[in-house]
């Protein structure tokens, strides 16, 4: 390898976070005009790595060189000066100013102290030309589509004389046109000698673009493939690791009770998800896998009410249900949301509040008052089932820890007659004892007749809970898995788009 | 078509309906000395408009102009009576004390921290009770409200022909204004901090002294307008401009700013101030109580507010069909990684 060739090589990264170590010993190297893919399940370090690579986070140990010289980089700014960009969504531009204002934003070109518009038109012209893209410097940023204001980003980029992109996921928001243009862009920056950092989920993506992938997993750098020796198997295999492919692994399927709770059909919401068709039974588990942004966790909230499919009809217990949250709570329905901290629980109430929050209707009954015997009751009760800690129910509930919030926000739900619980990322950012009572709490529901829909990205956690798991991906049902022993190899190529009749061979 | 095209074309409709209601129905309405008195109502308003606009595109607001208005005028008052410096001193003072008090209300903001509401609110208790103090006051204690017989600072109150020099000086503070926000970098910038907050820090503007600069230009206006009122009126009363600051963002509102910023401009602000002149000036020709103008002046700015939550709702549909909700894959992306990273 010709060391010219080389635009950044870290070495030896490393970064805990409260002693965890997160990366470990990870080495990346990057040519001058290349796409470098990095993948890895959730929780491989790949966030990390980019955070590190761009200021946001400080690095515990290793270099970094930019050009063969070594550099330290500890802000945002550090990285910019460089020429390191990153593709952040649409989180930096401006929705109310043009194209033009945001690509130059910080950077005006004047003439005694006026903007000189003209000027600036002209640099922008020149620049979209320059890539071939097609985009008008005048355009307001909020009426562009999503894939436009990618390329507004990239733009930003390439002004800053920007010689890494580093872009995350850039296609989770891209419909399958717009993606293709995304990959005609790239490749038109390729040619101009910028390097790309690619950070996906998508196979077939990796597959397409990328002139080397490395792989992440647990925090080491496992392997650096160049583009003869990506395939999806392969790549698959050393992002799991071998030993997960181990029978304990594997989920096993089970056979559901007759006994429909809730059907749906045809469901859709334009640009989130479309067609999507299930029936729900009584105490059965329903896992839904599938890649960050297929829409999973939409469906869950058009199902609870507060979202509104466009086409499609749901019913429950054999009546279509319309309506609001409320009425839909009142029938049995709770939801664990994802985002705890803002939709699941209210930080600045305390435990008990938090509790009795969707409990009212049974608390005051005919009564005009609350009675604050009966509210501390009722939290007393939750406390004990969940094993709340600490046990105080005057604690504010943002005090807790995640995983006792976490227990909250499932407590307010078993406080009344559950026939419904809808549940999302129930374990993110939550430790591995409180993982195991949740675990244990879902399988008591579902015993009891409970009907659950558990959507996670963590797939030991998918296979292990899971009577029946539905795959998702972009937006539709890909595949279902109802029988036999499933490993989590056969749910990533499902959530990937590798239709694979092999899984049968391994029974 | 773009929201500031709509409002803009909403706000001159609602204006023009009310030229064309007040005019056709009213003889001594659209004459010549009433359509100059008009403009004289208007620009006072006008002109502490042109400098809240700055604030409130910066999703800011300025509660505190009509005390900046009463301070001003108050320490000009105070220079004629107990001075006789030349007029420019008292006009240099007035710019100056307005120019401090309003970077005093970006300190507090951008320093402190404190919302715009809750700092402007409190330096307007602050600066009409400063206004208080100063005023002059007879040997028994009670206030007395001296006439100002500088004839030099009263030609601030006079007109050169028909014009009122008031008027004059609404329409270059305006065109001022427009130029500062819309051919400089400051203008980009007051739009992208109000629009977002924290991409405009990512693209390396300072906003914090995007913010001083805004308050600053709108405490200039106020004091502005200050010595025009002062002037026409031949005295100062600590009472001055009480209220003001709910007209001057109410003008802004009805031209066109968005309260969660980022939107609208002076000339949007100018068409505010005209409208808001024109209601008060026909209810008064029709001899309806004063009740009526300020029960459609709420009713306007509800429209216009409805009329931004309607466009944004629509907004946000459109692009969630064109793509999928970026801002939660992204914020699921975030907490997936992250929380899984913390127990591998």
């Amino acid at each position: 390898m010709n060391v010219d060739d080389i635009l950044l090589r870290a070495v030896d990264i490393e970064k805990s976070f409260s002693g965890v170590k997160v990366l470990k010993k990870v080495g990346l190297d990057i040519r001058r005009g290349e796409v470098h893919a990095v993948m890895g399940e959730n929780g491989a370090g790949k966030s990390t790595l980019i955070k590190v690579l761009t200021g946001v986070y400080p690095r515990d140990e290793g270099k970094i060189f930019f050009n063969g010289a070594s550099v330290t980089i500890n802000s945002r700014q550090d990285a910019k000066d460089l020429g390191i960009a990153v593709i952040y969504q649409e989180l930096s531009l401006i929705p109310t100013l043009t194209v033009a204002q945001n690509i130059l934003l910080g950077q005006e070109i004047c003439r005694a102290g006026i903007l000189d518009n003209g000027a600036m038109k002209l640099a922008i012209r020149k620049l979209i030309e320059t890539y071939g893209f097609s985009l008008n410097p005048d355009a307001i940023v909020e009426t562009l589509s999503i894939a436009q204001r990618q390329t507004v980003e990239i733009l930003k980029a390439l002004s800053m004389q920007s010689s890494l992109i580093i872009m995350d996921e850039p296609t989770a928001s891209l419909s399958v046109k717009e993606s293709e243009n995304l990959f005609q862009t790239i490749g038109a920056l390729k040619k101009r000698g910028v390097s790309i950092l690619y950070i996906s989920h998508r196979l077939e993506e990796v597959y397409r673009l990328a002139d080397r992938l490395t792989i992440l997993r647990d925090g080491e750098r496992i392997a650096v493939l160049s583009q003869g020796e990506i395939n999806p198997r392969d790549v698959i295999r050393l992002m799991i690791g071998k030993e997960l492919r181990q029978s304990e692994h594997a989920g096993r399927m089970r056979p559901s009770r007759p006994e429909v709770v809730l059907r749906v059909r045809n469901l859709s919401r334009r640009g989130v998800f479309s067609d999507i068709s299930f029936d729900l039974h009584r105490g059965e588990v329903l896992g839904i896998g599938g890649l960050v942004g297929s829409g999973r966790s939409e469906i869950l909230h058009c199902l609870f009410g507060s979202d509104r499919p466009d086409s499609g009809d749901i019913l429950f217990e054999g009546k279509p249900i319309r309506g609001t949250v409320s009425r839909n709570i009142r029938s049995g329905f709770g939801l664990v949301p994802e985002d705890r901290r803002t939709q699941g629980f209210i930080p600045l109430l305390s435990m008990k509040r938090n509790i009795v929050l969707t409990n009212y209707d049974h608390l005051v009954g005919r009564r005009l008052f609350i009675s604050g015997k009966s509210e501390l009751a009722m939290c007393r009760d939750a406390i004990q089932r969940l094993d709340i800690r600490p046990a105080n129910s005057e604690i504010h509930a943002g005090n807790l820890s995640g995983g006792n919030q976490q227990k909250v926000v499932v407590g307010k739900w078993l406080m009344r007659d559950l026939k419904m619980l809808l549940i999302d990322e129930p374990t993110a950012g939550i430790d591995v004892g409180v993982k195991e009572d949740i675990y244990a709490l879902i399988g008591e529901l579902a015993e009891k007749g409970v009907a659950v829909i558990l959507v996670s990205s963590d797939l030991p956690e998918l296979l292990r809970i899971s009577h029946r798991i539905l795959v998702m991906r972009k937006g539709r049902i890909f595949r279902e898995f109802s029988e036999g022993s499933v490993s989590q190899e056969d749910v990533l190529k499902a959530a990937s788009g590798i239709q694979d009749r092999e899984i049968e061979s391994n029974e | 078509m773009r929201q500031e095209t709509i409002r803009r074309l909403f706000s001159l409709l609602l204006l023009s309906i009310l030229i064309v209601a007040f005019g056709a129905t009213s003889k001594l309405f659209l004459t010549l000395p009433n359509i100059f008195t008009l403009l004289r109502e208007a620009s006072v308003t006008g002109i502490l408009a042109v400098g809240v606009t700055f604030v409130i595109i910066t999703a800011g607001i300025d509660l505190s102009t009509g005390a900046i208005v009463a301070f001003v005028a108050m320490v000009c008052a105070n220079i004629f009576y107990y001075t006789t410096l030349p007029v420019w001193v008292a006009l240099a003072a007035g710019l100056l004390i307005g120019a401090g008090a309003g970077y005093l209300n970006g300190l507090l903001v951008t320093r402190l921290h404190l919302p715009d509401f809750i700092a402007t609110l409190s330096t307007q208790g602050i600066f009409r009770g400063l206004a208080l103090i100063i005023a002059i006051r007879s040997s028994t204690g009670s206030i007395s409200n001296k006439v100002i017989t500088n004839q030099g600072f009263l030609l601030l109150g006079d007109r050169v022909s028909v014009v009122y020099l008031v008027t004059i000086a609404f329409f270059v503070v305006a065109l001022l204004g427009q130029g500062i926000l819309k051919m400089t970098p400051l203008g980009t910038h007051t739009y992208a901090i109000g629009s977002s907050r924290k991409s405009a820090d990512l693209s390396g503007i300072n906003s914090d002294r995007v913010k001083k600069v805004a308050f600053t230009i709108s405490g200039i206006c106020s004091a502005v307008g200050a010595l025009f009122l002062t002037a026409r009126m031949q005295t100062a009363i600590p009472e001055l401009g009480t209220g003001l600051e709910f007209d001057v963002i109410a003008a802004v509102v009805i031209g066109g700013c968005a309260f969660s910023g980022g939107r609208g401009d002076v000339f949007g602000s100018v068409v505010g101030a005209l409208f808001m002149a024109i209601l008060t000036n026909g209810i008064y020709k029709y001899n309806l109580p004063a009740a009526f103008h300020i029960i459609i002046k709420g009713c306007v700015i509800i429209i216009m507010v409805i009329f931004d939550s309607v466009y944004h709702r629509r907004m946000d549909d459109r692009i969630r069909k064109a793509g999928k909700m970026l801002d939660q894959a992204a914020a699921a992306a975030e907490a997936a990684g992250g929380g899984a990273g913390g127990i591998s």
